[in-house]
């Protein structure tokens, strides 16, 4: 079936909504413009701390650019421009004052393909850190960010080869451990296993459930299941529009809006 | 059934005329190539046979005449056989070679010479002299051929020598109007002045302004233009940039015709290059390097200098030789910059006046004495030797860095 307009003035149905003491990120009307084309329309969500997030829709539906304002990577874009509130712990993050360098090292990123450098493993967990000119005992903070990804135990007798040298599964978690290096609150993961085996996306599908204790996580998915095994809150999103957000199971078992129920079933995206 | 018996004759027919087509243009654009390995082929073996001739020469002095082993000592051959030399004639070697200047008029005068064949007996030092007189010369196959001939008819006193141009004196000697006391050195010595200070001029500007374009630049029509600019200078004849270097440097900014202007000079004929070879390497480092190390906080000079120039240096370094092997070869700029065809001394700074090999190469072309166009072809297998060790230093690093993401 083909997807369908939304309305501009579409209101977010939500359940269950997040109380704003529990939140550690807090969209309000966000907007974002490519050029002319306008990429979210007016989208508020409230992330709850230490709980797993996780955007689904339809290709092209504006989830991976929601993430990547999370962390102002979409600064990079050329063309970009912001409207509306995204405050991190209380700070508008688009605030003039607010320096994207600062809120990436409080809010690492994981992308879709693994991306380590062509350096060696430990290098690659050591260069967050290095660039924020840490100063404090560098072997132990690579073993506890390797240990955080479970990754340590394939991979400390190999800290000297390149990372390129690895599965791409060990990949991802490599670059899971870079992220956890600079000593995030935040991680989003941009559809983190969509290039990786099942053997290897079950893995990092643990490592979210456990890494969630420490960090809150966003994650983008096409996966419906793993929406459904990972996250404790999924939003759904449509054409740039959040058209419904809730507690994950409410929004598979239960969806309020007619779309949601579509697309979870399947029918359309 | 074999596969090829699969479809209609119709079928199998059109399967034919298929790879007929095929063969046919796998033929016609192997020809180029054939052609060009042929024409390179042809032109090493023409110059690097003209690099030996045969000769019939009549010493001035007698002299000596030594096995390689007599006459061989590492650095001190040249000392060594010349001191037999003077013997030889009947001469105290200790008055030439203890005093400064006799020594020098001595070498100015003099080769010692370890030639291929004398009189049929391979490798013999000899020392000549500009006064020997050369009866007559040949080449390398017309001597090959006429050996034994050219042997018995020998006078009185004249020796048939097989003389090789590029030998150890051939590096060692100045330009002279001899061409068997011609030597490089001091255009090689000038060539290598000139390309350290090209290097050191165009590395940093050149590979900064690709940092800038492809970091930096906002994408507005200024760079838009700069970038097509940059490209088009590229394609100027580099007679051009030599009058823009006599203007500039020589005459307005009176650096005077020397190592430095020639080094501005070539460094702005090959800027344009090293800025796009720069570029193109900076623009082969995958986004996503660039989005992980923005994704960790870098600033943008943190992911250039960590990241980016990292991963982009085997193909900035490739495109930087590639380029200074084409101003080690330009001719043109120079001469409108002021290198001279003879220059009584070795260059010995950025403000020594100068020449450069294919200069000098040059003026040896346009000599009337036959003999230097031997000693042009020793200058030219000098040059295309030069040239082939930066290629494969280039090849190697390519090979070295080499990267699959």
């Amino acid at each position: 079936m083909a997807s369908q307009a939304v309305p501009k003035d579409h209101v977010t149905v939500r359940t269950d909504p997040i109380p704003a003491g529990e939140a550690v990120v807090t969209l309000e009307n966000l907007s974002l413009w490519y050029g002319d084309f306008q990429a979210l329309h007016d989208v508020s969500l409230t992330v709850p701390k230490n709980q797993v997030t996780a955007l689904i829709g339809a290709s092209g539906c504006g989830k991976s650019t929601l993430l990547r304002c999370v962390n102002r990577m979409n600064d990079l874009v050329p063309s970009v421009r912001v409207e509306g509130q995204l405050s991190y712990e209380g700070v508008n993050l688009y605030d003039g004052a607010v320096d994207p360098v600062e809120v990436r090292r409080r809010v690492g990123m994981v992308f879709q393909k693994p991306n380590p450098f062509p350096k060696s493993v430990y290098e690659n967990v050591a260069f967050g850190p290095r660039l924020h000119g840490y100063a404090g005992d560098m072997d132990a903070l690579v073993e506890k960010s390797l240990k955080g990804a479970a990754l340590w135990d394939e991979v400390q007798d190999k800290l000297k080869q390149s990372g390129l040298g690895l599965s791409g599964g060990q990949q991802q978690r490599l670059c899971i451990a870079r992220a956890m290096a600079t000593d995030p609150d935040v991680i989003l993961m941009d559809e983190p296993t969509s290039a990786l085996d099942p053997i290897a996306t079950d893995r990092i599908e643990e490592l979210i459930h456990e890494i969630k204790k420490d960090y809150t996580v966003i994650i983008v998915t096409h996966n419906m299941q793993q929406a459904g095994r990972v996250s404790d809150r999924t939003a759904f999103m449509h054409l740039g529009v959040l058209i419904e957000e809730g507690p994950t199971e409410q929004i598979f078992t239960n969806p309020q809006h007619e779309m949601t129920e579509r697309y979870i079933s399947g029918r359309f995206g | 059934m074999s596969l090829k018996g699969i479809g209609t004759p119709a079928d199998q027919a059109r399967l034919a005329r298929r790879k007929r087509i095929g063969q046919i243009y796998r033929i016609v654009t192997g020809i180029p190539v054939v052609l060009a390995v042929l024409l390179i082929a042809t032109l090493v073996f023409d110059v690097t046979t003209d690099t030996v001739s045969w000769h019939v020469v009549e010493p001035d002095n007698e002299g000596v005449n030594l096995s390689f082993q007599e006459g061989f000592r590492w650095f001190g051959t040249w000392e060594h056989v010349v001191t037999q030399e003077l013997e030889a004639r009947g001469e105290d070697p200790a008055a030439t070679l203890g005093d400064a200047e006799e020594r020098r008029k001595f070498g100015l005068r003099n080769r010692v010479e370890l030639l291929w064949s004398l009189n049929g007996q391979p490798m013999r030092w000899v020392v000549s002299n500009s006064r020997d007189d050369r009866v007559a010369s040949y080449g390398w196959f017309e001597g090959n051929r006429m050996h034994d001939e050219l042997l018995a008819g020998l006078e009185g006193g004249e020796q048939l020598r097989l003389n090789p141009w590029l030998d150890a004196a051939f590096f060692t000697k100045n330009a002279s109007r001899t061409p068997l006391m011609a030597g490089l050195i001091n255009a090689l010595v000038g060539t290598v002045w000139v390309i350290l200070l090209v290097i050191l001029i165009s590395v940093p500007i050149g590979v900064g302004s690709a940092v800038y374009l492809e970091e930096y630049a906002p994408n507005n029509w200024m760079t838009r233009f700069i970038e097509v600019n940059i490209r088009n200078l590229a394609g100027v004849p580099s007679i051009v940039y030599g009058i823009l270097g006599l203007y500039a440097f020589v005459r307005l900014m009176n650096i005077g015709p020397v190592v430095l202007s020639a080094s501005m000079t070539l460094a702005l004929l090959i800027l344009p290059v090293v800025v796009i070879a720069s570029r193109e390497a900076i623009k082969a480092v995958p986004p996503s390097l660039r989005q992980a190390s923005y994704g960790l906080g870098a600033t943008r000079w943190q992911t250039t200098s960590r990241v980016v120039l990292p991963n982009a240096v085997s193909g900035i370094v490739t495109g930087v030789i590639l380029a200074v092997a084409r101003a080690i070869g330009e001719t043109a700029p120079l001469l409108m910059v002021g290198a001279a065809a003879f220059i009584p001394r070795i260059p010995d700074g950025p403000f020594a006046t100068y020449t450069v090999i294919p200069i000098q190469i040059y003026s040896w072309v346009g000599e009337n004495d036959p003999e230097f166009a031997n000693v042009a072809s020793a200058g030219i297998v000098v040059l295309l030797v030069i040239l082939v060790a930066l290629y494969a230093v280039a090849f190697y690093l390519r090979r070295r860095f080499e990267r699959s993401w």
